[in-house]
This record gives structure tokens, sequence and C-alpha cells, in this order.
């Protein structure tokens, strides 16, 4: 297994599509707290409440899009066959580019974390009291966790969808219309329907996890139901993966 | 390592492409994997390599690939020129197929040597000719020095000298106790190159025996004999039951027959002759009345080599 996890490792790293995603990370969280902070406005900033909302999915594209290369350039390239005929046990890939996915993940999170608290730095007489990398404490700490575990997620869905697909850019295209536009829609044409479409409003992946994020009581089970959807894309690429020719 | 090939077999929807395909790859020795355009060759390494869904087995050294600790340390393949990433440097790319069997860095620096891609070790191969990128496919297939090797085409887009050396460094490889099993369209390289062949035609296998026994099954091997008195030599040989055939230019052959047979008619003769050279069948000619009939994709006739122009 250890040998799989150098494998993946070196993959994700030696090609410069993921420097280039990372940086554009930093950057984005970079914007992302300045904008506000320099912003003339009286209100005090609180960085989870930016970096665990909506502003924060600018940074998702950026994770989505090296969390489908994962698969999309093994795809794209034909090295999905090299791969596999150095490592004949399928399963051990899977897990491999997971853990990898996971820990690219909670890297980029302490590093945008960083830059966020290193921003927040440069205006503090802005921030308020329960802002990251100041005081590890305030209303929004017990809830830290969600923001790495919903990145992941969003990038299992991301790599789930390009193994369904064997396409890179739909696997970067299809999670984000979802969130941003597809699940608006359906919640619009629901609304219309006189409440005969609301169970379907209720299932929706992207408006659970939100509702799940911001702590809403709107929807029950948000976080159950939120994490089937990843489970469930994830357990159809596992078995594609498994038993699709490579 | 012995190779061990069990009764592979594939189906794509309605397309039957490798039927019960059976053969062995023996060690110390170079195997060519020859077939017509849509033979399932290339299917067929897959399904060895475990990378298609199939029916049968491969086993080496009487285990499947799963069974053994190191995959690499057991088999090497190269089965296409472009399977690299093309923004990823060669020295990368080998990095990373060698973490597997964890090859140092200077293994990696020794087989880029090897196959003379030093130079280029850190450009990116997007711009690699063909050849260049048969090189690195076969660098990957060697780096952990594998007891197997399965290639796929390797001498695509090589020029002579590549060529060449590939032939060297695939029959020392053999020579030293390990298997090779090359798949090639060059049928004249692979003629000089292959110690045993395994012909398939339609996803059947046609032959899968030594290259000697293979070249005698041809009907065309035949012994050539130029002489000043035609007419006595063709005489006594029809006086022993042998056929024969005079060309325009006056040259007899006779098939099926050794030169020492002819050589000794002509002495009893007592007719000289100018030239006496066994013609033994090519890879080629013995290949294509094989196959003929199991090309999957046959090429048309220009119609002007028909007289259609007139």
């Amino acid at each position: 297994m250890r040998s799989a996890l150098v494998y993946e490792w070196r993959r994700l790293w030696s090609v410069r599509s993921t420097w280039v995603m990372s940086l554009l990370y930093v950057v984005m969280a970079i914007i992302l707290g300045a904008v506000p902070l320099y912003l003339d406005s009286g209100a005090k900033q609180s960085w989870i409440g930016l970096y665990s909302s909506s502003g924060n999915l600018l940074c998702l594209i950026m994770l989505s899009v090296v969390a489908a290369q994962t698969f999309g350039h093994e795809y794209r390239y034909g090295l999905i066959r090299l791969t596999l005929s150095e490592f004949p046990k399928r399963e051990r890939v899977m897990i491999a580019k997971t853990v990898i996915l996971a820990f690219y993940v909670a890297i980029m999170t302490i590093v945008g974390w960083s830059v966020l608290g290193a921003v927040g730095a440069t205006k503090p007489s802005r921030m308020s009291a329960d802002v990251v990398g100041f005081s590890m404490s305030g209303s929004g700490l017990p809830h830290l966790w969600q923001v790495p575990v919903f990145g992941f997620a969003y990038c299992i869905i991301a790599m789930s969808v390009t193994v369904l697909t064997r396409n890179l850019a739909l696997g970067v295209i299809l999670p984000l219309l979802s969130a941003t536009l597809i699940e608006s829609l359906i919640t619009g044409f629901a609304s219309l329907a006189k409440g005969r479409w609301d169970w379907l409003v209720h299932i929706l992946p992207f408006n659970n996890a939100s509702a799940w994020m911001d702590q809403s009581t709107e929807l029950h089970f948000a976080g159950l139901i939120f994490a089937s959807w990843v489970i469930g894309f994830y357990f159809l690429a596992t078995l594609r993966f498994h038993l699709r020719d490579a | 390592m012995r190779v061990e090939v069990n009764g592979l077999d594939k189906h794509f929807r309605k397309v039957h492409a490798v039927k019960d395909l059976s053969f062995a790859v023996e060690p110390g020795r170079v195997t060519g994997f020859l077939g017509p355009n849509g033979s399932g060759k290339s299917t067929s390494m897959r399904l060895m390599l475990g990378l298609d869904n199939g029916a049968g087995s491969t086993l080496f050294d009487g285990k499947s690939l799963t069974g053994h600790k190191s995959v690499t340390r057991v088999v090497g393949a190269h089965l296409d020129a472009k399977f690299f990433h093309p923004k990823r440097t060669a020295y990368a790319h080998l990095r990373m197929l060698g973490a597997e069997s964890r090859v140092s860095k200077a293994r990696v620096n020794e087989v880029l040597q090897l196959v003379g891609l030093e130079s280029v070790a850190k450009k990116r191969p997007g711009g690699f000719s063909l050849g260049m990128g048969q090189r690195l496919g076969l660098a990957g297939a060697i780096l952990a020095d594998p007891q197997v090797l399965i290639l796929d085409e390797p001498a695509n887009g090589l020029d002579p000298q590549s060529i060449q050396w590939m032939r060297d460094f695939l029959r020392f490889y053999a020579s030293q106790g390990r298997s090779v099993l090359v798949s090639s369209h060059l049928l004249s390289e692979m003629q000089l190159l292959a110690d045993d062949v395994v012909v398939i035609a339609r996803g059947s296998l046609i032959a899968a025996e030594s290259m000697n026994t293979f070249l005698a099954r041809s009907s065309g091997s035949s012994v050539k004999v130029r002489t000043n008195n035609v007419r006595k030599l063709a005489e006594a040989l029809n006086a022993e039951g042998l056929a024969l055939s005079v060309n325009a230019q006056e040259e007899l052959r006779i098939p099926n027959v050794t030169t020492d047979q002819v050589g000794d008619i002509a002495f009893r003769s007592g007719v000289a002759l100018l030239e006496l050279t066994a013609e033994t069948a090519s890879l080629e000619s013995v290949f294509l009345e094989l196959t003929e009939s199991g090309q999957e994709y046959r090429v048309g006739v220009p119609q002007s080599a028909i007289g259609g122009v007139q």
C-alpha cells in the first residue's frame, strides 16, 4: 500500500497543473480575505464565516480541478494502463488516490487558513473575536472541521464524476453547475409547484451541504443526506473502476 | 520466468475479439506475437496484464500477477508510445513508475542513459517524436529489471539504428534467462529477433512454435539453379521425380528439395552448375499464407493496378 501512496504522491506533484491550481487557491484565499477587509464597512469580519460560505466555492473549484485530474489525466493520456500494470489490485489504486486527495485537501485547507490569518493580521481592527488565525476560539470554532470535510466531500464527487464519465472537464463542471445553477433552478421550479416537489428540494446534495455548513435547521438530516450522495457517487465510481476495461 | 497463457477470451459486445487463446512464453527466448491489424494482439496483451476484464488466466512462474509481491519486478510492459503525461518530465515519469519497486534515482538515470534519453531527461515529453516516446516507454518497462517484458509494437517509429539497438537489447535481455514477448508488424525485423512465434488471426491462435518450425510450414521453400545445360539437368531432375519450373532467365526452381540433393543429381548427370541457392521462405511469406483468410480489415486494390485507368 505504501508504494501505491508514493506513486500517487509523485503523480500528483509532478505535473505543473497541480502547482498552478494550488497557487491559484492561495491567491483566491488572499483576494477573498483582503477584499471584505479593506471595503469601507463598519462590520467586523469572521474568517470562518467567509471561508465556509459561498466565497469558498471559488477556492473549491481549484481543489476540484486537482481532484478531477486524479483520474482525468490517467484516462486522457492512457496512463491508467501503466498504473494498473504496476498495481493490478485496483482497490489499492482507488484507496491510494482517495487518501492522497484527502491529504492534499487537508494541506490546502491549512494553507488557506494560514493565508487568511496573515491577511487578517494586516487589519486587526476589523477582525471579530472568532477569527481563525488570531484566536482559536469563538462561536465558529466548533464547526471548523466542517470546512475541510466539505472540501474533501466536494472533491470526492468531482473525482467520482471523472471516473464515471472518463472526462476531466465534466468532473469539474458537473458538480460546479449542480452547486451553483442546477439546484437553484430545481428549487425555483419546485416553489412554483405548490409544495408537490418539496421532497426533491430536500434531497438535493448541495442544498443539504449548504444547510449543514450553515447549521441551518430548515433541512432535517442535511449532513446525512449530503454524506449519502457523496458515498453513493464514490461507490458507483469504485464499482465502475473495478468492472471497466482500463 | 515462464509465462503461461490459458484460455484468454474476450468479447466487445458482438465482436469476439480473443477466442480461447493459449500459449507460453519461455524464459531465455524472444517470442514474437504476430497477427494482422485487429487480430486481437493488443487486447490479448491487456488481458495478460489484467487491464481488460475477460476469461482465462495468465500465470507468471505459476502464479497470477496479483500473487507476486512486487509486480514490476515480475513484468514490465510497454503498450503504447504515447502513454505519458505531456507535461511531466521524462525523469519525473520514470520516478513515478519506479515507486512500486522503490527504484533509486541512480537507476532512473541509468535507464535514461541506456535508452539514449539522458539529454532530454528534464524535458517534457509532449514534444517527443514517436521514436523518443517508444524509448521512454521501453525505459519504463525495464526500470525495475523485470523477469518478463511485454512490448506492443515497440519498434514503430524507430530509425534503423534504434531498431538494431532494440533488437540487440532484447536479445541480450532474453539471453539472461528472461522472457520477452514482443508484437510487431515489421516481419523482417521479427525474423531476425524472435526465437519463437505466436500467430493469431481474428482472435484465434494460428501457430505457437519456434521460428524455424514456423518457417518450415511454408510451401515456398525451394532451390534455385543456374546452369548452361538447362535441358539436361531438367531431364535428370524429372527422372528423380522432382517437379521444377524454369523462368525467362532460364533459372530452374525446384520446390521442397535441398541443395545437397540437387548438387548430387547435377554431379551424377555431368552438368556444371553456375549457381545453387537455397531459397528459404521469409517470415512474411509464411505469415501471409497462414493469415490470408484471417484478416479483419482487408485493403482495396487501386483501380490503376487492375487496368481501371485507360
